[in-house]
C-alpha cells in the first residue's frame, strides 16, 4: 500500500470489537443446509411448518395473487398430490399455525380454500410429474390405493422404479372415495387427480385383495412390497340387545354404501350415529347429512357423543353447519344397550356422563357414568362411527413391525393409515412419500434425494406487491349451496369466485420473504423503523441464540446507546418492503427462502453471490 | 363491495397529496395539533416537526440568499419572539427557525409576510430555495450577474400551480462563472453563465444547463443538458425540466424519486428529449439551445474563486463575511449585522452555502472597521471557505433523521484545525460534516467528509463516523474507513499532517489524493 494517508491511519493502530453480525441463514444465497436454514424456515413460514407435506403454501398463494393458478397447483401437485381433494377435505393444520391468526385481524388466511381456487382455475388438467432418476429396472408393489398408496406410487415411479398397485376394490382413491361423502368431495376431482398419477406409468390391478397368503407371493415376486392398507376395520362397540354380534352399521360402511348409492329411502326413521374422534366425527357428520335427505320430514337425526361439544373433533364451522342442517347433538351420553322389538331395532339406552379431569397434557378429559341417569332414545338405524382400526394380519405371521416404515423383513415397508391407525389425508401423504423414500434408500442402497434450504436473493426493490391495507382485508366467504338445493349429491361448498380467489390470497403475508439486515452495513439511522407499518423492525440490545445460532429471544434497548443492532421481526413483518427502500446504505436485503428437495448429484456446494 | 387494491401502487404520501389539502395556520393553532396528513402538507408551507416533540422548524425562502436589512430584522424579530432566539443559515442560503410551538406559526408566517419573506415552498416536493454565488452580483469573474434570474426563476416556479406536487424536491442552482462556487454539479438543475465570441466578434453570454446532480443516500455527478441556452429561455428552460421531472419521476419509492434517478435511468439523451418536447408544448422555440461544445472566452477563473478575502467587487467596493460557527446565530447578532450592512453596506446581507453571512458594498476604508464590528460580535472574519469553515449541518440537535451530534464533532474538529501549524494550507481544505446519509452538508465533495452513523459494540453502540477524503464536486470522495467519534480528531490530525508533508505545489488535498492515488 502506498497510499501515505491510508497509511498514516493504518498507523494509528485503530480497530474496535464488536458484537458479531448474526444472520439468519447460513448461506446469503444458494442451499442452506444446516439447522439453522431449516429453523428459520419453519419459523418465518408457520403454515409451511404445520402441513404434514410441507407444502409451500405462501409461494403458491403468492402465485394465485399473481394470476397464475397453474403454477399455484403445480406446488401443491409436487408437496401435497392431491391439490383439488385437499382444497375441500384437508384437515388444514396450516391455518392454525398462520400468522394472520396470531395478529387477529380477521383470523387466518383461507389456505385451504385457495388451494382449491389453484384447481378450480387452473387452465390445464394435472399431468404427472417429471421423475427425478431413469428407469431403475426395480419393480415395487404398493398394496392398497388410498391416498398414501397412491402417493407412495407416484413417488417411486418418479424415483425411476416399476410400480404395481394392488387395489382390493374397483376404484382408487381409498377414504376420499369410501370415508368422504360426495358432496364434500364429489368422485370426479378424486379422478382427475388420481389419473394424473397413474398416467406416470403405474399398473393397478383391482379386485386384488391381499391377505398374508397373497403377500408372501408379492414379496417373492417384486422388489419391494410397500403395506398402505389404511386402517379400515370399525372399531368394536359391543352393544348387548344387538343381534349380530352386537354392533351397529359402522359409519364407514355407512358411507360406502351411500356414496355408492346403495342405502335406500328411511322415511320417518329415527338414526342415531355415535361417535366423536377425529376422523369419525367427520364421517359421523356427513352421514347424518346424507341421512336427513333419506329419513325424510319426519325422521330424526342425532349425534350422540360421550363427551361436550369442546371436545368433539369437529371444528367449530362443521357444528354450525350441522346444527344448520337440523342435525342435534347429544353430548355426556354413552350407549349402554338396545332394546328390540318385534326383531327390529326399537330405541337404544344411553347413560349420562360427568366430566372428569384431564390426565395428561393435551389430552381429552376423563369421563364418569353418573348412576341412574338411564334413558332410552327412539332408534330405527344405529351408525356407530368411532373410528376404524388397522387389519394387521394382512402381513405374513413372521412379519412385524419395526420401526418408522420398516419391518423385521427387509423388502417390505409400510406407510399411511396402515402404520399408525386412523388419521387425516394430508398426513397419509406425507407418510407416503417417506415410506416411497424409504423403499428408494433400500433399493438404490442410497438416500438419493435430499431436502434443503433454497435462498434466493430476489432484487425487486423490495416490492413483493403487499401493502398494509391488504392485511385489513376482509376475508371472502366460501359460496355455498342454498339450504333447499342440498340433495345430498351436489357438491355444497362452491369454491370462491376469481375476485373472492384474489382477495383470500392478497391477505397472505408471504411468509417466505425473508427481509434481513446486514448490521455490518446498518448506520442506525433509524429510517426503517420510522416508516416500519406496525413493530416489525426494533432496536434490541441483545439477542440470545441456540445451539444452531437460531435466535430464540431478545432484549429490547429504548436509548441509541443501548441499541447493539437495528433487528426485523420476522413475526411482524408484513413483507411490504418499505424497510428495504428507505434504507441508505443497502443493509437489507430481501430473500426468499423455499424448501427444496433435490437429488443429491445436483445438489452444489454452497454459492454466495451477492453478500456485500 | 370491498376496496379493491390496484395492481400500480404511488406511496401513500402521495395519495395525501394529490388530495389538495389546504391547510389553515389559525386552526391548528387553536386545536394545538396536526394531523398526519397535515404534518405532510405543513412542508409545502416550510414547516417541519423538530426532534424536540411539540416543536417546529420554518425554512425562510430567500431566493440567491439575499435579504435586505429590514427582512433580517424581521426574522430577528421572530426569531426573539417565538424561537428562543436562535436562527441558522443552511447550506442552501436558507434561514431556519427551530422551536416554533404551533400557535406560533400564523403569527410568524404573517410577520414574514409583511416583509414579502414566505416559508411557503421551503419545504415539500417542489422547488425549493433558488441558490445561487454569494457574490454574483460583483464578482470579478462572473458572465452575468445571476441574481436576477434565480430570483426570476424562484418567482416563475413558485407561481405554477401544476408544478406544486413534484414527485420530490426540486433543486436548483446559480453559478456566475465555470468555477462553480454554487456546486451546479450536485443539483437538479445546475445554472452556469457562459461567455463566448458570437459570430459577429461580440461577446455573447447565456447559461449552460446541467441536471440530474445530487447528493443523498445516492449521489450523482450532474450532466450537461444543454451547453448553451439564451439567458431569456432560462425560466422556461427550468419549468421543462421540473415538468420531466414531474412527469417521470418515480411515485412509489420516495427515495428514488429525485430528477438524478430520472436522469439515471433515462439517460440525458432521452431527458434531452422530453425536455424539448415540453418547451414545445408550451410554444417555446427550442432551436437555440445548443448542445455542442464551444471554447469559453472571458476572464480566466481560479479555481476556488471565493477563497479570495475581503473580495474587492467589480464596483470597487469590498464584500466583508462573518463567519457564522454551526451556521448558528443569535437573533442580536443577526439584528446587529443587519445594522451594519445599513450603516456600512448596501443595505442587504447574503447568506452563503457555507452558512455564512456576507455584507457587501463596503467602502475600502471602512472594511477594518466593520470587521471589527464582526469580530466584536464573536464571529472571524477571515478563513472562509478554508479549512476552519467547516460545516457540520444540525445534527441531532434539531432534526428527526439525524444520527449523530454533528455540533460535537465540529467542536472537535476545530480544535485540530485551529492549530498553528495548519496555517499554510487553511485554504487547502475544505470539511464538511453530515449527520446521516441525506448530506445536508455534502460530505461527499470536501476534501474531508464525515457522514454520521452508529457503531455495535460488544452490547450498545456509540456514535461513528464514515470518513471520506478527497473528493470534489465531479469526483466524489472515498471512503477510509469508519470511525468512533472520539477516534475522528485524532485521523483528522494525521491526515493533515500527512498532507502538509506530502503536498506538491498548490495542490489541494484532494488533488494531493487523486495525485497519490487513493487505491495505491
Amino acid at each position: 500500500m502506498n497510499n501515505p494517508f491510508k497509511k498514516a491511519v493504518d498507523s494509528l493502530n485503530i480497530s474496535y470489537e464488536m458484537a458479531p453480525n448474526p444472520q439468519e441463514f447460513s448461506v446469503f444465497t444458494g442451499e442452506g443446509k444446516t439447522n439453522l436454514d431449516l429453523k428459520t424456515l419453519y419459523k418465518d413460514v408457520p403454515c409451511q411448518a404445520a402441513c404434514p407435506a410441507k407444502t409451500n403454501v405462501p409461494a403458491y398463494i403468492e402465485a394465485i395473487a399473481k394470476g397464475d393458478p397453474d403454477k399455484a397447483y403445480l406446488i401443491n401437485q409436487e408437496d401435497n398430490v392431491f391439490p383439488g381433494v385437499l382444497g375441500r377435505i384437508c384437515s388444514r393444520p396450516c391455518e392454525d399455525a398462520c400468522r394472520h391468526k396470531w395478529t387477529g385481524i380477521h383470523g387466518p388466511v383461507h389456505i385451504c380454500h385457495l388451494k382449491r381456487s389453484s384447481a378450480d382455475y387452473k387452465k390445464n388438467p394435472p399431468k404427472p410429474l417429471p421423475k427425478w432418476f431413469d428407469q431403475s429396472g426395480r419393480r415395487v408393489a404398493v398394496v392398497g390405493g388410498g391416498p398414501a398408496g397412491l402417493t407412495a406410487a407416484r413417488e417411486l415411479a418418479r424415483y425411476g422404479h416399476a410400480v404395481t398397485i394392488f387395489e382390493r376394490g374397483s376404484i382408487l382413491g381409498g377414504m376420499l372415495v369410501l370415508g368422504i361423502p360426495i358432496f364434500r368431495l364429489p368422485r370426479d376431482v378424486v379422478e382427475n387427480e388420481v389419473e394424473a398419477i397413474l398416467n406416470s406409468g403405474i399398473e393397478v390391478k383391482y379386485h386384488s385383495p391381499v391377505d398374508s397368503e397373497v403377500m408372501q407371493g408379492l414379496i417373492d415376486d417384486f422388489d419391494a412390497v410397500i403395506v398402505t392398507a389404511g386402517a379400515v376395520a370399525p372399531a368394536n362397540l359391543k352393544l348387548s340387545g344387538l343381534p349380530d354380534d352386537g354392533h351397529g352399521i359402522p359409519g364407514l360402511e355407512f358411507m360406502r354404501q351411500y356414496n355408492f348409492g346403495e342405502i335406500g329411502e328411511m322415511p320417518g326413521q329415527h338414526v342415531i350415529i355415535v361417535g366423536g374422534g377425529f376422523t369419525a366425527v367427520d364421517c359421523a357428520r356427513s352421514c347424518a347429512r346424507a341421512a336427513k335427505r333419506l329419513v325424510g320430514a319426519d325422521g330424526t337425526v342425532t349425534i350422540m357423543y360421550r363427551r361436550t361439544e369442546a371436545q368433539m373433533s369437529a371444528d367449530n364451522d362443521e357444528i354450525v353447519q350441522m346444527n344448520g342442517e337440523g342435525i342435534e347433538v347429544e353430548t355426556l351420553v354413552s350407549p349402554v344397550s338396545a332394546i328390540m322389538e318385534a326383531g327390529r331395532l326399537k330405541s337404544v339406552r344411553f347413560l349420562r356422563n360427568a366430566l372428569g379431569d384431564i390426565t395428561h397434557d393435551g389430552g381429552k378429559p376423563k369421563i364418569h357414568p353418573i348412576k341412574d341417569s338411564e334413558f332410552d332414545m327412539p332408534c330405527d338405524t344405529l351408525v356407530v362411527a368411532i373410528g376404524q382400526v388397522r387389519t394387521l394380519n394382512i402381513l405374513p405371521a413372521d412379519i412385524t413391525i419395526t420401526e418408522d416404515h420398516q419391518t423385521n423383513h427387509e423388502k417390505v415397508f409400510i406407510a399411511g393409515d396402515f402404520r399408525y391407525g386412523s388419521f387425516d389425508v394430508i398426513t397419509a401423504v406425507e407418510d407416503g412419500k417417506q415410506g416411497a423414500k424409504a423403499v428408494d434408500t433400500f433399493l438404490s442402497g442410497q438416500e438419493r434425494m435430499k431436502t434443503h434450504v433454497g435462498v434466493e436473493l430476489i432484487d425487486t426493490n423490495g416490492e413483493t406487491g403487499r401493502v398494509r391495507d391488504h392485511d385489513l382485508q376482509k376475508p371472502t366467504d366460501m359460496r355455498t349451496l342454498p339450504l333447499l338445493e342440498r340433495d345430498g349429491i351436489a357438491e355444497v361448498e362452491l369454491g370462491y369466485d376469481e375476485d373472492g380467489t384474489h382477495t383470500a390470497a392478497t391477505r397472505c403475508y408471504y411468509c417466505h420473504y425473508k427481509f434481513e439486515i446486514d448490521q455490518d452495513k446498518c448506520i442506525h439511522c433509524d429510517w426503517c423503523i420510522e416508516v416500519a407499518p406496525r413493530d416489525c423492525i426494533k432496536r434490541v440490545s441483545r439477542l440470545f441464540h441456540d445451539e444452531d445460532g437460531a435466535v430464540t429471544t431478545d432484549i429490547k434497548a429504548n436509548l441509541a446507546a443501548e441499541t447493539t443492532y437495528i433487528w426485523i421481526d420476522s413475526n411482524e413483518c408484513i413483507r411490504c418492503g418499505k424497510c428495504l427502500r428507505v434504507c441508505p446504505t443497502d443493509a437489507i436485503s430481501m430473500r426468499k427462502m423455499s424448501l427444496n428437495n433435490c437429488a443429491l448429484s445436483e445438489l452444489k456446494d454452497s454459492i454466495v453471490v451477492a453478500k456485500n | 363491495m370491498q376496496w379493491k387494491l390496484e395492481a400500480k401502487r404511488r406511496s401513500e404520501d402521495e395519495i395525501v397529496k394529490e388530495q389538495g389539502l389546504v391547510i389553515d395556520y389559525d386552526e391548528i393553532a387553536r386545536k394545538g395539533a396536526m394531523t398526519r396528513e397535515e404534518k405532510l402538507i405543513s412542508k409545502w408551507f416550510g414547516i417541519y416537526g423538530s426532534r424536540q416533540p411539540g416543536n417546529h422548524m420554518a425554512r425562510i425562502v430567500i431566493p440567491g440568499g439575499q435579504l435586505t436589512s429590514s427582512q433580517a430584522r424581521m426574522i430577528s424579530k421572530i426569531s426573539e419572539d417565538y424561537c428562543q432566539g436562535i436562527l441558522s443559515v443552511t447550506t442552501r442560503q436558507s434561514i431556519q427557525l427551530h422551536w416554533l410551538k404551533l400557535p406560533a406559526l400564523p403569527d410568524m408566517m404573517r410577520k414574514l409576510n409583511e416583509e414579502y419573506l414566505t416559508t411557503f415552498h421551503g419545504c415539500g416536493d417542489v422547488n425549493r430555495n433558488v441558490a445561487a454565488c454569494p457574490l454574483a452580483e460583483t464578482c470579478n469573474y462572473r458572465r452575468v450577474n445571476v441574481l436576477p434570474y434565480a430570483k426570476e426563476v424562484a418567482k416563475f416556479l413558485a407561481d405554477a400551480r401544476d408544478l406544486d406536487n413534484l414527485p420530490r424536491k426540486f433543486k436548483i442552482t446559480f453559478s456566475g462563472c465555470g468555477a462553480g462556487c454554487a456546486q451546479p454539479f450536485i443539483n437538479c438543475i445546475g445554472v452556469v453563465a457562459v461567455v463566448r465570441k458570437a459570430a459577429n466578434g461580440e461577446d455573447e453570454t447565456g447559461f449552460r444547463i446541467i441536471i440530474g446532480g445530487g447528493m443523498g443516500w445516492k449521489a450523482f455527478v450532474g450532466q450537461e443538458l444543454f451547453s448553451f441556452i439564451p439567458k431569456e429561455k432560462i425560466t422556461r428552460v427550468c419549468r421543462a425540466v421540473a415538468i420531466l421531472f414531474r412527469d417521470h419521476g418515480d411515485r412509489f419509492d420516495r427515495t428514488k424519486a429525485r430528477l438524478k434517478f430520472v436522469v439515471h435511468n433515462y439517460g440525458i439523451d432521452k431527458c434531452r428529449e422530453i425536455v424539448i418536447d415540453a418547451l414545445e408544448n408550451e410554444g417555446i422555440g427550442t432551436d437555440d439551445l445548443e448542445t455542442n461544445a464551444f471554447e469559453e472566452c472571458g476572464t480566466p477563473f481560479p479555481n476556488r474563486p471565493l477563497l479570495e478575502q475581503d473580495p474587492v467587487g467589480t464596483d470597487g467596493k469590498v464584500t466583508v463575511r462573518a463567519m457564522i460557527p454551526k451556521g448558528e446565530l443569535t437573533h442580536q447578532q443577526f439584528k446587529r449585522l443587519a445594522e451594519l450592512s445599513e450603516i456600512f453596506g448596501n443595505k442587504r446581507i447574503y447568506t452563503t452555502n457555507r452558512q455564512n453571512i456576507e455584507i457587501h458594498g463596503v467602502l475600502p476604508q471602512k472594511v477594518q472597521e466593520v470587521k471589527t464590528e464582526i469580530e466584536n460580535l464573536g464571529f472571524a472574519t477571515d478563513g472562509h471557505f478554508g479549512i476552519r469553515d467547516v460545516v457540520p449541518c444540525v445534527g441531532t440537535t434539531y432534526c428527526p433523521k439525524a444520527v449523530s451530534r454533528t455540533h460535537d464533532l465540529y467542536d472537535l474538529v476545530m480544535d485540530v484545525v485551529k492549530q498553528k501549524k495548519y496555517d499554510a494550507i487553511w485554504d487547502k481544505v475544505i470539511i464538511n460534516i453530515t449527520g446521516c446519509p441525506n448530506s445536508c452538508s455534502p460530505y461527499r465533495i470536501s476534501d474531508l467528509g464525515f457522514r454520521g452513523m452508529r457503531i455495535r459494540e460488544g452490547l450498545g453502540s456509540v456514535e461513528a463516523y464514515e470518513v471520506l477524503i478527497g473528493g470534489t464536486e465531479i469526483d466524489f470522495g472515498k471512503k477510509l474507513g469508519e470511525f468512533k467519534k472520539e477516534d475522528c480528531p485524532q485521523i483528522v490530525e494525521k491526515l493533515l499532517d500527512t498532507y502538509v508533508e506530502v503536498r506538491q505545489g498548490d495542490e489541494t488535498l484532494a488533488e494531493c489524493i487523486k495525485r497519490v492515488g487513493f487505491e495505491s
